[in-house]
């Protein structure tokens, strides 16, 4: 089974803040259809701290380094996103304390104890029209498989990602800022989701794995 | 408006540097992350007090610091709750396998950061209980709030319990004083004015010259009502009414009662409130075992004041006599 080192992991952090700091408009522009506007900015404030850190940040094992990624999420991504994503990196530190290479199994662990701690920190479910829309599919996506190929993997989530934004497209929000608007947040895509789907595809890009995005979002 | 404000940006961390200053034998601190602590703290054999929420409360929190009170505190930028690693920082600082109480006033984004950071220390092996305290009885829910606001009975819970700490109470003991002052402390504010953050330089909400917010919190939210400002008396009555009835408190308690100032009221005025707070009380039959009047729990400038009354028992009269100390003294 392969497996992914500390320094893969640092490089695919780095290739998500490329990410999150280049869709910053897009991702408050998708925001602004139903909620307030902000969660591309707030989200860029902090990945550009992640991004300017990251050379310099405690690397002694997986976890220790997410953790650090989670006090700058929750110190420096505004709103209601900072606790949320700092959660996520949080809880998926704690099960990957004190090592320095992960495989599948753990990976997968690290996912599902990060959604848990999502769920629990803001209350959401699945079907609330949140980021875990998109990450409770992944999970069980990573569930099934056996993860002796890294670039199938990839490919596989980001597929499930992708979905979940059109299969969420019509649902009403029942979280965050864009549940006060009621019926008129129907139609639109949750940018979280959006978020974790357009990550994922920039990760295959980088790691040249082979996937078409199909979401409308995807290719903008 | 003119305030001793040197760079607005820097306010907290000057502010901080005063209080170490002014306390080098009792406190020390880390002002990376806007954190006191008491100097013999961590004790293996005691139990730590934390606590921790936005500046402009003062003197809660940093100044609440010291033997028979708080363990360690930090803040966070005016009215804004500390960030995560702060907390977390500040619970590492003084975590004693006696167990470490986090007192969290009831605040989203308060109970959002001690969450993470207590979830971020329990995973390191730290012992710790997390207690919310809720003593405002102004509205059910706000602006800032699921539920009550904590306000000033946060000073009777820091106190008791900092007093059964130093008695060498174990964490479960600890909790459970904490538990019972917040169980039967009550706390009502109003505002004559608002109040002006520095880095603002402006006031946070208006309101006119003859009008008061009656049920104000401590960062200006709205409370039950905006009326027209009336004798200090009436006032009075309103205040210890909505207090006396939420308990209820009946004759033949023993009460202690606290008339806090919001930080732009002077000492005489408080007086002014607390003669005929004292004298309702004594009307309803209730016996003031003790009483505070000054300034805990403060909204920075506001002019106003609140009421807390809290129902004592044996054991609660006798860690409020405990002696204490903290940066804030008038000797």
């Amino acid at each position: 089974m392969s497996t992914l080192t500390i320094a893969q992991i640092e490089e695919a952090l780095d290739v998500t803040c490329d990410t999150v700091i280049r869709n910053e408009k897009y991702f408050s522009d998708l925001d602004g259809l139903a909620g307030d506007g902000d969660f591309g900015t707030s989200l860029a404030t902090g990945f550009k701290v992640i991004k300017a850190d990251l050379p310099g940040i405690d690397k002694s094992a997986i976890g220790a380094m997410l953790l650090k990624i989670s006090m700058i999420c929750s110190k420096h991504v505004g709103g209601s996103s900072g606790p949320i994503w700092g959660t996520g990196f949080m809880r998926a530190g704690m099960v990957s304390k004190g090592l320095t290479e992960i495989g599948h199994q753990q990976l997968t662990d690290m996912v599902g104890s990060a959604l848990e701690g999502i769920m629990a920190r803001g209350g959401a479910v699945r079907g609330d029209k949140t980021l875990l829309d998109a990450l409770i599919p992944i999970h069980e996506k990573l569930q099934e498989m056996d993860g002796s190929d890294l670039g199938v993997v990839l490919a596989a989530v980001a597929q499930v990602a992708d979905q979940a934004i059109d299969e969420t497209r019509g649902l009403i929000a029942h979280r965050g800022r864009a549940s006060q608007v009621g019926a008129r947040s129907a139609n639109t895509p949750d940018p979280g989701i959006v978020g974790i789907a357009t990550i994922l595809c920039d990760w295959c890009k980088h790691y040249g794995v082979d996937y078409t995005p199909q979401a409308a979002e995807l290719n903008h | 408006m003119k305030k001793f404000v040197n760079d607005p940006a820097n306010f907290v961390p000057e502010f901080m540097t005063g209080v170490l200053a002014a306390n080098a034998g009792l406190l020390d601190g880390n002002l990376e992350f806007q954190m006191v602590k008491r100097k013999d703290r961590p004790s293996p054999n005691h139990v730590s007090i934390v606590q921790g929420s936005g500046s402009g409360h003062e003197p809660a929190h940093i100044c609440a610091v010291g033997p028979g009170m708080l363990s360690a505190a930090c803040q966070g930028p005016v009215f804004a709750a500390p960030p995560v690693d702060a907390c977390y920082e500040t619970i590492k600082a003084v975590a004693t396998d006696a167990g470490v109480l986090v007192l969290v006033n009831n605040y989203q984004g308060d109970r959002m950061a001690w969450d993470m950071a207590c979830e971020m220390a329990e995973a390191e092996g730290i012992k710790l209980k997390q207690f919310i305290i809720n003593d405002d009885v102004a509205v059910q829910d706000s602006t800032w709030t699921v539920g009550r606001r904590g306000v000033a009975g946060n000073f009777f819970v820091m106190k008791a319990c900092g007093a059964a700490a130093e008695a060498g109470a174990d964490l479960d003991t600890v909790y459970a004083v904490a538990e019972k002052v917040n169980n039967n402390v009550r706390t009502m504010g109003v505002g004559l004015t608002s109040c002006i953050p520095p880095a603002k330089g402006d006031a946070i909400f208006d309101i006119g010259d003859d009008e008061m917010e009656v049920g104000v919190g401590i960062h200006g939210e709205p409370g039950r009502s905006r009326e027209k400002i009336r004798a200090a008396d009436s006032i009075t009555q309103t205040l210890f009414d909505a207090v006396q009835s939420d308990l209820p408190y009946n004759s033949g308690d023993r009460v202690a009662l606290m008339i806090n100032g919001l930080g732009g009221t002077p000492p005489a005025e408080l007086y002014v409130v607390y003669a005929k707070a004292a004298q309702l009380a004594a009307d309803a039959g209730l016996v003031i075992a003790r009483n505070y009047v000054g300034e805990y729990c403060t909204a920075l400038d506001m002019v106003g004041c609140s009421l807390t009354m809290l129902k004592l028992d044996a054991e609660l009269e006798g860690l409020l006599a405990a002696p204490a100390e903290c940066a804030v003294r008038v000797f």
